[in-house]
């Protein structure tokens, strides 16, 4: 029961993140606070997904590290590379 | 006094090994994709500011909207069938597949809006790497989709049980690969600037 609603606030927390990266593209907010919030929602989502939606979260830590090292090399690379490009 | 001896051991990965090489395979081609769309970005500046502008960021919104509860809907598919219920199994599927089907009309419409307008791959340098970024992760939805349509007929016909349901799994953890893809490539090319 309890991983049943576990994964509806999952899910429900998803939305709400995409729903606020919606509105700071639509109010034109830029930035490099701004980018770390976005990145870090992604980041956020993104483990949600390996973790609870793949059910990742028991395997082993070589499978575990090589997708979150893919979402967090991702996602700081693009942070770099927005602070060399202001 | 009897002593047990207790070892953790790791989970496997959930469905068809096989699978997961493919994943990991397609993880890198995206990741590679999105370094080179952020590199080339910084020296383009101007112009992907100004072009992101031109993006419809309400369907944006609406297809990681669309990809986030397909995928909702696939845990609840697999959760189903892991309890035998065959029937709610292939109805979250279906559900899925209905969001999925959802994400590539708006992308559809997208697309039509875009090339009504003159634009293609060779307009620019952004625009290219829109239009190559977004068709390429469609076709990955577009395949999920036949994947997930296969696992909903092959659980009709009786191929799933509680006990046997490898394949159901390994259609969602394909389909978890498209929405974690999205989740990046959503915010990097339509929001990002």
């Amino acid at each position: 029961m309890n991983r049943i609603f576990n994964i509806h606030a999952i899910w429900l927390i998803m939305l709400g993140l995409t729903l606020s990266t919606y509105a700071m593209g639509k109010f034109g907010l830029g930035g490099i606070g701004v980018v770390a919030f976005l990145l870090f929602t992604s980041i956020i989502k993104g483990s949600f997904i390996i973790h609870d939606f793949m059910e990742l979260r028991g395997v082993s830590l070589l499978w575990r590290a090589i997708m979150h090292g893919w979402l967090w090399i991702i996602c700081l690379t693009i942070f770099t590379t927005y602070v060399i490009g202001r | 006094m009897t002593t047990t001896t207790q070892r953790n051991e790791p989970a496997l990965l959930p469905g068809d090994f096989a699978i997961w090489i493919f994943i990991f395979a397609e993880l890198l081609v995206f990741g590679v994709f999105f370094l080179i769309y952020a590199v080339v970005r910084i020296q383009n500046l101007e112009m992907f500011n100004h072009y992101q502008l031109t993006l419809n960021r309400e369907f944006g919104a609406a297809n990681t909207l669309l990809l986030i509860t397909a995928s909702y809907f696939v845990v609840r598919a697999v959760h189903a069938i892991r309890e035998g219920q065959v029937r709610n199994c292939q109805f979250w599927l279906y559900a899925a597949l209905g969001c999925g089907g959802g994400f590539l009309a708006l992308k559809s419409l997208e697309f039509h809006e875009k090339f009504s307008a003159g634009i293609g791959l060779g307009t620019n340098t952004f625009y290219m790497f829109y239009l190559s970024l977004t068709a390429f992760h469609f076709l990955h939805v577009i395949l999920g989709m036949i994947i997930l349509l296969a696992v909903a007929i092959k659980a009709r016909l009786g191929y799933y049980s509680a006990a046997e349901h490898t394949g159901v799994e390994t259609g969602a953890s394909y389909w978890h690969m498209v929405d974690l893809v999205w989740i990046i490539l959503f915010p990097l090319v339509y929001i990002i600037r």
